[in-house]
């Protein structure tokens, strides 16, 4: 079992932020490596079990069923269904905690997966690099102003 | 019943911070508010089931119970046995997160007591400033860490 960690600081009030990370569907609005997006079968984006086919900058297909969602706990946990990465059973929970001291955000993104060992380093660096730390410093320059 | 929340951000590793606050008989070392303090019958600091008796700076006597420690989470949990000041079945919750970005540390205090009648946001107001952002403000200063991350 891989398991990735990636955690930050935003610097505006929580609910703020997950107002524009809950959209299950709104990618491509906040992680820069995401191009498009949408919800299969006409689902609204908040139905947990809706599937979110899209599609990377460099032309990478993924698919990824939302597993649960929580407007009081402010997380949202889902699966991959589909990708070209070479792992499997992988699971992933974002997750906003308000620092009340100067009122801004604990932004905490996981996840697990298993995958072959010698391909591990390599798999949680990059999705901790390139997705999750990526899609923190984007939220951080949008929440500016 | 009365639910406080406070957490902030100290520009520090994780690991420095849990070694401070693991310590159930350190407050005095840090806390303004607490003026000494001891484990009773001699038992380790990090026993489950300890009790820490301390006073504080005006002389009041209070008696903690230490309910959870753990190392994995870097979380403990404490109730209140005895206090002249009347927060009823208080319990708290500590636990620190790794801040991967920066490696800094998130610190989130929280707790849930009744109150006599009346005084419910007198007692939430001295807890959750002069106890917990009392508490943040101190540890900085103890730790020699800058201002608000």
């Amino acid at each position: 079992m891989a398991r990735v960690y990636v955690s930050s600081i935003i610097d505006a009030p929580v609910a703020k932020v997950w107002a524009k990370v809950r959209d299950f569907n709104a990618l491509p609005r906040w992680v820069p490596a995401v191009r498009e997006s949408r919800i299969e079968n006409g689902e609204p984006a908040d139905k947990v079990g809706c599937v979110r086919d899209f599609y990377l900058q460099n032309g990478d297909h993924l698919r990824e069923r939302l597993l649960g969602l929580s407007d009081y706990d402010m997380f949202c946990t889902y699966s991959i269904l589909e990708s070209p990465m070479p792992l499997t059973d992988y699971i992933a929970t974002l997750r906003l905690t308000p620092v009340t001291d100067g009122d801004k955000t604990f932004v905490e993104w996981t996840a697990e997966f298993e995958c072959a060992p010698e391909l591990a380093n390599d798999l949680v660096t990059g999705i901790g690099t390139n997705v999750f730390q990526a899609g923190f410093d984007s939220l951080k320059r949008l929440m500016v102003g | 019943m009365v639910r406080i929340v406070k957490s902030t951000v100290l520009n520090a590793p994780v690991e420095a911070v849990w070694a401070v606050l693991r310590d159930f008989n350190g407050h005095d070392q840090w806390h303004p508010a607490v003026a000494d303090s001891i484990i009773e019958r001699g038992y380790p600091s990090d026993r489950v089931g300890c009790v820490r008796k301390f006073h504080l700076a005006d002389g009041s006597e209070l008696r903690e119970l230490l309910l959870t420690m753990s190392d994995a989470d870097m979380a403990f949990s404490y109730c209140l046995h005895e206090t002249p000041v009347p927060l009823l079945n208080y319990v708290a919750h500590v636990r620190l997160a790794p801040v991967t970005d920066g490696d800094r540390t998130f610190w989130h205090w929280e707790s849930r007591f009744d109150t006599p009648p009346g005084r419910e946001s007198e007692l939430k107001t001295m807890v959750a400033e002069d106890i917990y952002q009392g508490g943040f403000d101190a540890i900085r200063a103890h730790m020699g860490l800058g201002g608000q991350a």
